[in-house]
């Protein structure tokens, strides 16, 4: 069964469309400069911006001015709209073949902090706090690109967000759960994100140079792209013929020395893909600029590579960094390149950094049968797709089909049981926890030790809200401390992955670890996909979780909407094997 | 530099959720970072933070922090040198 792409959308910093952005990436122009449509004080850092306000987003998408719509929906719907209208194939009748799959993370951040006083003020506002949870902007998306009815799933695993929704969009496909697949990511700059990462000391101030040995940090981008995929065997534009998620498990923010995560990644790519290092002539590299990842990168990259070194670049010198937009971002980039049978050179590399593969210099022609994407995210959550011009091998099943039983389950809904985790954290690992990791923690770990698990082979996270209570803390101290004298202990703990990734660090599991935030419905993928796992032999072990923690906020905009308040804590872990 | 050393030694513990400790177990001449009190990278940022805060000292690199926060005796010697509020 093939997996082929037959619609592209893409808006980011270097186009509005895909005609736009294929020009600048050929004529390899960047798209970051000076702030121009982001409220902030740090406006010597340089950002990849869309060239569009919110206003001239609405006029484009027909949406009345007067609508408070979050970026990233504006955004996301606009490369929706866009790879549809590109698609050789005509979305179904029946709704509920189609799904949208989305990667997000900062979700609706931008309205809620541009109105964060009125908000807190009195509840005349709360309705703009529909959209603040990612999963509500997926389904707004989705509405908004006329694709009601269909499924909707967001995936949030920070910056490796949209690579990760292509791949599960694929894996549906192939279990015959869907037969059209919207799926990519979208992410809008926001005040909080920009000043999350400033607090972390890893932003250029100049334009970002990745692999270059003069580089200083990333540049934060915005942007969405998204593709049409079908099972197909004459796709458009390309096959999607491997990909692999794995964790770096090292640390929440920073990537180990040998890049251990990117390396099992890329080696499960190729494998499913049935290739060879030496079949890959060129890999995208996630790249982002920093010193840490670059260099990490590296060294995973010569592991895979060894002497059959491929063409590497890396492209936010261009596009900046789009975060949790930027693997569906890259991917489109990769299939213009195979098109066209160019293999991009970015810009910034003056000086080779010996620590660091060599990179394209030059635009190069060549020949691309199949390219090797790379994104990555916090808490080591590493990601690599092949794309192929050519459909992929024929996938042979070898293993029985495995039933699936719960061997462990275990509840935390009382934030006084809390104290318990030091049966197995000590205190200065668990220190800056707050209590929705706290609470997962603890949960996780009492599944795995009644089901005698050291370390499963995954870990599923499903999370409505995510990390409110650290997210709310450092929007509070931004909003009304100011954007300056920010320390990085609260947004560290901001993604929805954290707690997947927290988890996995502890154990040090480097198996496939996915988040799925989709308000009510978080649980009911994330059982999905570990049962998925599990049926076909992908996985025997697999510990899911889902986690949410009610903030004074989110419980008013509930209640003004009739929806019942979310308990205080809530985390419920499962351990699941193959029977 | 006593009192400056018990300043910093209370502002650490409250800034680096180390609530077990109290300032008379941490040793003014034991590293910060690895062996000693066992501080990581996430620390030295808020450190870096807490300088600019309390004592309007600005470091622009972590690098450049690193000599300084090697124990609490060279971070009160450099405070006492350079602090501007």
């Amino acid at each position: 069964m093939n997996i082929g792409i037959n619609g592209i959308g893409i808006v980011s910093a270097i186009g509005n469309d895909a005609a736009q952005v294929h020009r600048s990436l050929v004529e390899r122009r960047s798209g970051i400069g000076s702030m121009q449509y982001l409220r902030s004080v740090h406006k010597d850092l340089p950002v990849g911006e869309v060239k569009l306000s919110d206003n001239q987003l609405k006029d484009m998408l027909g949406i009345p001015q007067d609508t408070v719509v979050c970026r990233t929906v504006l955004l996301g719907t606009l490369a929706i709209r866009q790879a549809l209208a590109d698609a050789s194939v005509p979305v179904p009748q029946d709704a509920g073949r189609v799904c949208l799959v989305c990667g997000t993370t900062v979700g609706g951040m931008d309205v809620t902090e541009s109105h964060y006083e009125e908000l807190m003020s009195g509840d005349g506002s709360l309705h703009l706090m529909k959209t603040h949870d990612c999963g509500a902007c997926s389904e707004q998306m989705a509405e908004l690109a006329g694709l009601e009815g269909a499924q909707v799933c967001t995936v949030s695993t920070a910056c490796s967000s949209a690579l990760n929704a292509i791949s599960l969009g694929a894996r549906m496909l192939e279990n015959g759960e869907a037969d059209y697949v919207i799926a990519g990511g979208s992410e809008a700059l926001s005040q909080f994100h920009l000043n999350g990462f400033n607090t972390l000391m890893i932003l250029d101030h100049e334009r970002c140079r990745p692999f270059d040995a003069t580089r200083a940090g990333l540049s934060l981008g915005e942007g969405a792209a998204f593709l049409v995929m079908t099972r197909s065997d004459s796709a458009r534009y390309a096959y999607v013929t491997g990909w692999g998620n794995r964790c770096d498990a090292y640390h929440q923010t920073a990537t180990s020395d040998d890049g251990l995560g990117a390396r099992l990644c890329m080696q499960d790519a190729l494998d499913m893909a049935g290739l060879k290092p030496s079949d890959i002539p060129y890999v995208n590299a996630h790249a982002t600029g920093t010193p840490n990842n670059d260099r990490s990168e590296s060294q995973a990259i010569y592991g895979v590579f060894a002497d059959a070194m491929p063409l590497v670049s890396g492209t936010k010198s261009l596009t900046g960094h789009t975060t949790s937009a930027s693997g569906a971002i890259e991917a489109v980039l990769c299939l213009m390149a195979m098109k066209d049978g160019l293999a991009p050179a970015a810009m910034g590399v003056d000086t080779r950094d010996e620590a660091c593969v060599p990179v394209l210099a030059e635009n190069t022609d060549v020949e691309l049968r199949h390219v090797l994407c790379n994104s990555f995210g916090f808490g080591g959550n590493d990601s690599a797709m092949v794309l192929s011009a050519e459909p992929g091998p024929k996938k042979v099943t070898s293993v029985p089909e495995q039933g699936v039983r719960v061997v462990a389950e275990s509840i935390v809904s009382d934030v006084a049981e809390l104290s318990q985790l030091r049966e197995f954290v000590p205190p200065m690992e668990s220190r800056r926890m707050g209590r929705l990791l706290k609470a997962a923690m603890l949960t996780s770990m009492r599944v795995l030790k009644e089901g005698d698990t050291e370390c499963p082979d995954a870990i599923i996270t499903a999370t409505a809200y995510g990390m409110m209570e650290t997210s709310m803390k450092f929007l509070d101290d931004m909003c009304r401390g100011g954007e300056q004298l920010l320390g990085p202990t609260l947004f560290m703990q901001s993604t929805h992955n954290t707690i997947g990734s927290s988890v996995a660090i502890r154990l040090g599991c480097h198996g496939y670890n996915t988040t799925y935030t989709q308000g009510a419905r978080s649980m009911e993928w994330a059982l999905r996909d570990a049962r998925d796992l599990i049926r076909t032999g992908k996985a025997r072990t697999v510990l899911v979780g889902c986690h949410d923690e009610g903030v004074d906020l989110v419980n008013r905009y509930r209640a003004s909407v009739g929806l019942p308040p979310m308990p205080e804590i809530y985390s419920h872990s499962i351990l699941l094997k193959a029977e | 530099m006593e009192e400056l050393i018990l300043e910093l030694k209370e502002r650490i513990i409250d800034v680096l959720n180390l609530e077990e400790l109290t300032p008379e177990d941490i040793d003014a001449e034991a590293p910060l970072f690895g062996e000693g009190l066992g501080l990581d990278s996430i620390d030295a940022l808020e450190l870096i933070v807490l300088m600019e805060k309390y004592y309007g000292i600005r470091l622009a690199t972590a690098s450049e922090a690193k000599p300084i926060f090697r124990n609490l005796a060279t971070m009160a010697a450099y405070i006492a040198e350079h602090r501007t509020k």
